[in-house]
This record gives C-alpha cells, structure tokens and sequence, in this order.
C-alpha cells in the first residue's frame, strides 16, 4: 500500500505545479473569532432553540427537583442509561432498576428511554454534546425511542466554535464524540419530515442549576 | 443515431412521473437553502473564510494528507492509501476477511458509489444493506442515487410505497411516515447483526486527525457504533485544517444541504474505543482515496475540489430541474457532476456533460464555498474542442462561420436568408422538422424556435423612421 501512497503524492506533488486555484477575496481573515455570550443569553438562547427543534425543555431550580423530574419521566419504562455515578444532581442515589452499556445489544436495543448526563451544550444551535468514554456507551443516546439528557447550566456554551476552542483538551482524550440537535428525523420521501427514524424520535432535556 | 447521454436525456425529458418528482424535491429544497444561508449571521464573510480554508488546503494537498495522516496514526487508526476504486475495494475486502466479517452495514456515501463498492462485496459473499432512508431505497430499486443528498429526488411516495410492496412484502402505503417505519424495522435488524460499518467522510480535520460524519437519521452513528470494525472512506479533497474551520464548514454544509441550522447528528470521530469502552468500534481504518482527484488538481478545474457536496447547485440548475440526475450518467449529477464526472473518468468519454448547462450561474450564486462552476464549465468546453477530434463537418462549419461572420455585408445579407428558410419551415413558432445539410446534427436533439419577422436593425429603423 505504501506504494498507492508515494504514486499518490507524486502525483499531487506534480499537479500542484499546473492546479489553476483562484485565490480569494484580498482582506479575506484566515479565521473568525467564535461567538461568546452571557451565561443568561446562552440559557435563555438554548431554551429558544431547543423548542424550535421540537425537544422537551424542563429548566429546574435545585437538584431535588431535576431528580424529580427525571424520576416522573422514566416511571415504569424500561430504562437504559450511563453508569448512574456519571450522571449530575444524584441521580445515581435515585435510580433503582435499569440497563447499562455493559448489557446485551439485544437487552440495549429493547429499553424505552435512554438517559445520559451532557459533557456540554451548545446555546445557538441547541445541541448536546457527548464525549465518549467509560461508562458513557454510546448507544444510550441512539438506541431508545426517547433520550433524557440531564444538563448542568454550568456546562452551556454560546456557539460550537467556542465548544471546540475551550474543550480541546477534552475532545483529544474521547474516541467519539457525538453532537445531538434535535430527534432523529428523515425527509428522503418528497421531502416529508418523518421523525424517530433510527435515532430517539423523542429528546427530553432537562436542565439544572 | 443518439448518443447515450442524448437518449439518457431524451428519456429523462419524456418522463411524466420524474418531473413529478423532481418539482416536488427541488423547489422546496432550493427555497429552503436560500433562506437558511441569508439567515447565518456573516454569511458573506464565513463563506469567503470557508472558501480560503479550502483553496489552503488545495494549494498543498500532499503535504496535508500526510499531516493528517500523521494525526490519525496518533489517535490509532489504520490508514490506507487507494489510488483507484479497484484498490479501494481491495483495501475493504482484505480488512474483512482478515477478521471474518460477513454482515456491512453502510452510511450514505458518494465515495462508495464512485468505487462501485457494494458489488465488489457482494460478489465476494458478503451481505450489504444501506442504511440511509434513501440509498436503501435505491438499493432496493437496485438503481443509483440521484441527487447528492437526496438519494430518490426521482421518485414519489407512490413509487416508493409499490417498491416496498414489491421487495419487502408490506402493504402498499404513500404515507411517508409509514415507509419510513417500514425501513426502520428492517434496518433495525441489520444494525444488531452487523460486524463491519462502512461510511464517507464529511470532512476530515487535519489539525486533530478527527473524521467528521453528519446524519439526520442517526443511521451514521449506528453504523459507526455497533460493527466492531468502522472504515472510512474518503476522498483525499475532503481536508479542512482545523476545528474552528470545521465549524464553519458545519453550519454552510447544514443550510446549503437542507435549510437546517445544523444537521440532526454531527459525529467526530478521533480513533477507535478507548480499551475501556463498553461501545464503539475496535478497529478503525481510514482508506483515502485518489480515483482521478490528483488528474483534476492539475489542471483548470482544481477549484471543484473544494465542494463539499451539499447539492444546493442541483436544486437551482435548470438543467437539473428537467433531467434529473441519472441522465447525468454517473455518480456525481447536477452542474457539480459536469465538471467532476469529466474529471474522474476522462473527458473523452463526457464530453457532453459541460454542455449541459445555461451559464446561468445560479449554481455560483447558491455555492457555499463560492466555486465559480460557469467558468469551470467553459474551460472544459475549450479543452473539448481544442484536444478532442471534432468531426470534420463541424470544423468546416466553424471555418465558414467564422469568415462570414468577420464580413458584416455578407453576414446580414446570409442571416436574411437563414431566416426566410427557417420560417418557412416552422410550424406554430418553431421549427421541428429537419434541416437539411450542416445543421441537420445539430436539430437532430434541439427545438427551434422560429426567427423573429424582423431583425433587431430592422425594427430599430422602423421605429426611428417612424419616432
């Protein structure tokens, strides 16, 4: 294969010489600066776009009532969730009976709901950020009909490029790292919009103080 | 006699259904788009930042993909150089057998299209199933996808629901919703049992080594979640240098795509699970392919490789809008496939396909990343008639046209004549019957339209004499 790689970069190596690439506009910046904001403009902006996307939105003023919320909505389902040491507020002290990331697929595959804590957010957008890692199986957010996620007001940034510049570190350490906006959602048919097609079709996010 | 891009197209043009179909796709598409990238705050401006991110990368592609090669060994990814579909192929098959994997999975991806992947697996006994809505429907139709990002821009609702009916056994249904449930469950299936996902590349960050996907259906992230091993395969174009620049290209790529601020699921990928991982893909291979790319740097179309495959040039091509994308005859259609098409495979063989086009420029209008596909068009054309034999009839006609047209007296007085023939031989403003000598190729699959009673001097005269 090595072979295919030295052919390759010949042949880059020559075209270089003759590739016509008109240049850009002369005062182009090589970069923009990425947004920033207020905490309350980022929670106030998330909320926003959260309801746009057509997620659930609970904001909760103290830890009990996040584990309060969280413990009405996942009452009597089926519950696949994140080792509940990972998830914020105690909810680990909460939680009684539910799958992990170390079942079976086939076990994953047939739980309801999927709750996950959140490594970040993003205000302008409204997405979740999740940082794989132990503990923190992938499929929790993808499998089920309907994903929780539990977000720390502390962990909200303004825009996606902020995200990227101040948790570099953070995205090094992960394998994978997953940015959720919105339920699944398909419009491949005459553009109809179909949604919970192979991901949650339902996102609940709950945020806490 | 047609050639087989004319008759591609005659069909195309004949097909009541198709139009259908494509009106339904491209006008609220197209809409969608326009609105979504007025709305990005700067627009102007991250498209100009965008565009330079990619002409940088262009400018020293060689010494970027060993960058980012360098980075994804770092991260413990398995990297492949292919420089054709046949080797490409080859790389997937040897990395399946060698660890015994029997059952694919695929995410959406032009790449594999490109290389004809799915048959090289299938003839070597593995099962394939795509798994994006409308690649699996085109897989069902055992067709090719014709639109970038929407795969059955071609079809209705009725055409799928008698698809689904036919191949699958479901009932017959145009409720989208219901043929979207019906795919779900079968894919669902496929998802649990497979042991190989195979996906494109959006992007791939050069900085960090990261592999950037992004889905709406969250069948990506399936398919780079359960197999236990993940390839990729990417064109060796699709660089940007860093994180900040990949969140630009996300929110141009989103809205230029589907109006939306950002896709659904935008997934990095840095590597394969950690040891500790309980999901994740154990092993991650990265196969960068050239097919034809490193041909198109050279030379006057270098620019093209700065798409990022978003398909808003299709929804604004005239062309596009009347023929759909499998008259385009390969992967790539729309004004983006004119010039790619030509690139990868030859422009002997697609000589046609830069003529499929006005020069209208709503393609540069609606571009992302600013690619000036007009002036790419027209070098290709040039190249076509400077390198490419023409038949002898045209080179004469061309000769003869030009003389007369460089002798103004002669000229006015031949176009007098042209126009008393032409009009005799309309019917109802346009002339359809066959024109004899020279011309008779060139009506053979045009239309046209009867000349005007007087010519623009003429009329002005008129006009004058009597102002």
């Amino acid at each position: 294969m090595s072979e295919a790689r030295a052919a390759i970069l010949a042949r880059l190596r020559e075209a270089q010489r003759t590739a016509r690439l008109p240049g850009e506009r002369p005062d182009t910046p090589r970069s923009l600066e990425f947004a920033s904001r207020s905490p309350e403009e980022c929670l106030e902006r998330f909320q926003k776009e959260l309801a746009a996307l057509g997620v659930e939105t609970y904001l909760e003023a103290s830890a009990a009532d996040v584990r309060n919320r969280v413990m009405t909505l996942v009452a009597g389902r089926r519950l696949l969730s994140w080792d509940p040491e990972l998830l914020p507020y105690q909810l680990a002290s909460m939680l009684t009976s539910f799958i992990l990331g170390r079942n079976t697929r086939e076990e994953q595959a047939a739980a309801e709901i999927g709750l996950t804590g959140c490594d970040a957010a993003i205000a302008e957008t409204g997405s979740l950020v999740l940082l794989s890692g132990k503990g923190k199986s992938r499929g929790v957010s993808l499998l089920p009909a309907t994903h929780i996620a539990v977000v720390r007001r502390g962990d909200l940034y303004f825009s996606m490029g902020e995200f990227f510049r101040k948790s570099a570190e953070r995205l090094a350490e992960s394998a994978g790292c997953t940015i959720i906006t919105g339920p699944s959602r398909t419009a491949d048919i005459e553009l109809s919009l179909t949604l919970g097609v192979h991901g949650p079709g339902r996102v609940v996010v709950v945020i806490g103080p | 006699m047609m050639s087989p891009f004319q008759e591609r197209v005659r069909v195309a043009l004949g097909d009541r259904n198709l139009h259908v179909a494509l009106d339904r796709a491209t006008a609220q598409l197209g809409g969608r788009q326009s609105m979504a990238l007025s709305t990005l705050e700067n627009s102007d401006l991250v498209r100009d930042v965008a565009r330079r991110a990619k002409m940088e990368i262009l400018r020293d592609l060689g010494g970027n993909l060993k960058r980012f090669e360098g980075q994804l060994l770092a991260n413990g990814a398995q990297v492949h150089w292919a420089e054709d579909g046949r080797q490409a192929n080859r790389i997937i098959l040897e990395i399946a057998k060698r660890r015994g994997l029997k059952r694919v999975v695929k995410g959406k991806s032009m790449a594999t299209e490109e290389t004809h992947l799915n048959a090289a697996l299938a003839k070597a006994g593995l099962e394939v199933v795509e798994t994006d809505l409308g690649e699996y429907i085109v897989q069902l139709a055992e067709s090719r996808p014709s639109h970038i990002i929407l795969p059955i821009a071609h079809m209705t609702r009725e055409d799928v629901g008698r698809l689904m009916e036919q191949r699958i056994g479901v009932p017959y249904s145009d409720d989208p919703r219901t043929l979207a449930g019906y795919a779900r469950e079968k894919l669902r299936d496929a998802f649990l049992r497979a042991d190989l996902g195979i996906t494109g590349a959006n992007f791939g960050v050069v900085q960090t080594g990261t592999i950037c996907l992004v889905t709406n259906e969250g069948n990506g992230r399936m398919v780079t979640t359960l197999p236990k091993v993940h390839v990729v395969v990417m064109g060796i174009e699709k660089l940007v240098p860093t994180m900040a620049d990949l969140d630009l290209f996300l929110k141009i790529l989103a809205r230029s795509a589907t109006g939306q601020k950002l896709t659904a699921y935008t997934t990095l990928i840095r590597g394969p699970k950690k040891p500790d991982e309980e999901s994740g893909p154990e092993e991650l291979h990265v196969v960068l392919l050239d097919n034809g790319r490193s041909r198109i740097l050279a030379g006057e179309t270098a620019e093209i490789l700065g798409c990022i495959r978003c398909g808003a040039c299709l929804n604004v091509c005239p062309i596009y809008k009347n023929v759909g994308g499998h008259a385009y005859g390969d992967t790539y259609p729309g004004p983006i496939g004119a010039i790619v098409t030509p690139g990868l495979r030859g422009l002997r063989d697609w000589k046609e396909l830069p003529g499929a086009s006005t020069l209208c420029g709503a393609c540069r209008e609606v571009c992302p990343v600013r690619l000036d596909i007009p002036r790419m068009l027209l070098s290709l054309r040039k190249e076509c008639v400077e390198q490419l034999p023409n038949p002898l009839g045209l080179r004469i006609g061309m000769k003869v046209y030009g003389m007369v047209a460089s002798r103004p007296a002669l000229y006015r007085r031949l176009a007098k004549l042209a126009r008393w023939f032409l009009r005799a031989l309309a019917e109802e403003g346009w002339v359809k019957k066959k024109v004899p000598g020279l011309a008779a190729g060139w009506m053979r699959v045009r239309d046209l339209k009867a000349p005007a009673a007087m010519t623009f001097q003429e009329l002005w005269r008129a006009r004058k004499g009597g102002g």
